[in-house]
């Protein structure tokens, strides 16, 4: 961009008005003031005009059928034979640690019920298991840390961990108080003689 | 009691005619020269300039923090100073 002082009054003019910037005449007295203005703008709008693209980018590459992406140890490899199916948080395409293809058989997605724990690794990871909704990731033998897997990078207000706690908390609470509910086991409708 | 000064009020109280530009709120002996240095002798020359800003406050105020080395207070003063002469005289 060609330096301010080049520029003619009339450009001057017309470059406050892109940027939106209301001026009187440009004149000796006021021209300094304005070219200062349109600096200030340009500088602003070019660090506007970045935006950090890659995790939009990342999430599209989710999309694809075969996850060719390596995960962090946080997760075991399935094969420890834990026995009960994994409860993989479903399908965040959020997280991308996965082991590489050979665990996933996503070439069957069709399977929607779940009943094919046939293979070792039984990690599916479709959208179509609707019973794997994605609760506490708890069957992990690793030790799951997964609940920051996926939102480590967010940020929040109020710490992850804390959110966890107030909602254990709350339904402690709940389960406490319907515990402590009077037994329903008498017949309510007694005839009142 | 309103917040303006006492040089304020006599300031917008009547036509400028050729007042000093150290008469204006806000500029005080300092300001004044860096002023007159650059032209602006006379309150009506300031004047002329804030009129050429559209009379527009921000603009002005930052066009004399430039120009003299003003502060925000003092520069924001003279903006008033002047749009309130402009609504009774202008």
């Amino acid at each position: 961009m060609a330096t301010l002082r080049s520029k003619s009054d009339q450009e001057i003019m017309e470059l406050l008005d892109e940027y939106g910037i209301k001026h009187g005449p440009i004149v000796d007295t006021t021209r300094p003031l304005y070219e200062k203005k349109l600096k200030e703008a340009m500088a602003k709008d070019k660090k506007v005009t970045k935006p950090s693209s890659d995790k939009t980018f990342y999430r599209e590459e989710q999309e694809e059928v075969t996850y060719v992406t390596y995960r962090t140890p946080v997760i075991s490899e399935g094969p420890s034979g834990d026995g009960k199916p994994y409860m993989r948080s479903r399908p965040e395409y959020s997280e991308r640690d996965f082991v590489d293809e050979k665990l996933y058989s996503r070439s069957r997605p069709e399977y929607s019920s779940g009943r094919q724990y046939i293979d070792e690794p039984h990690v599916y990871n479709t959208p179509s298991y609707s019973s794997y909704s994605k609760p506490t990731p708890v069957v992990k033998s690793g030790g799951g840390v997964v609940k920051d897997e996926k939102t480590e990078s967010s940020e929040r207000l109020v710490p992850l961990w804390i959110q966890f706690l107030v909602f254990l908390i709350v339904a402690g609470f709940l389960y406490f108080i319907f515990i402590n509910m009077e037994s329903v086991e008498s017949n309510p409708f007694n005839r009142i003689q | 009691m309103s917040t303006t000064s006492q040089k304020h009020r006599d300031f917008v109280a009547e036509p400028m005619g050729d007042k000093p530009v150290t008469a204006l709120s806000g500029i005080g002996e300092v300001l004044g020269n860096k002023l007159e240095e650059q032209g602006f002798d006379r309150a009506f020359v300031v004047l002329g300039q804030y009129l050429l800003l559209r009379k527009d406050g921000e603009l002005f105020t930052e066009w004399l923090k430039d120009t003299s080395g003003a502060n925000t207070r003092n520069a924001t003063s003279c903006s008033q100073c002047l749009r309130e002469w402009c609504d009774s005289f202008l």
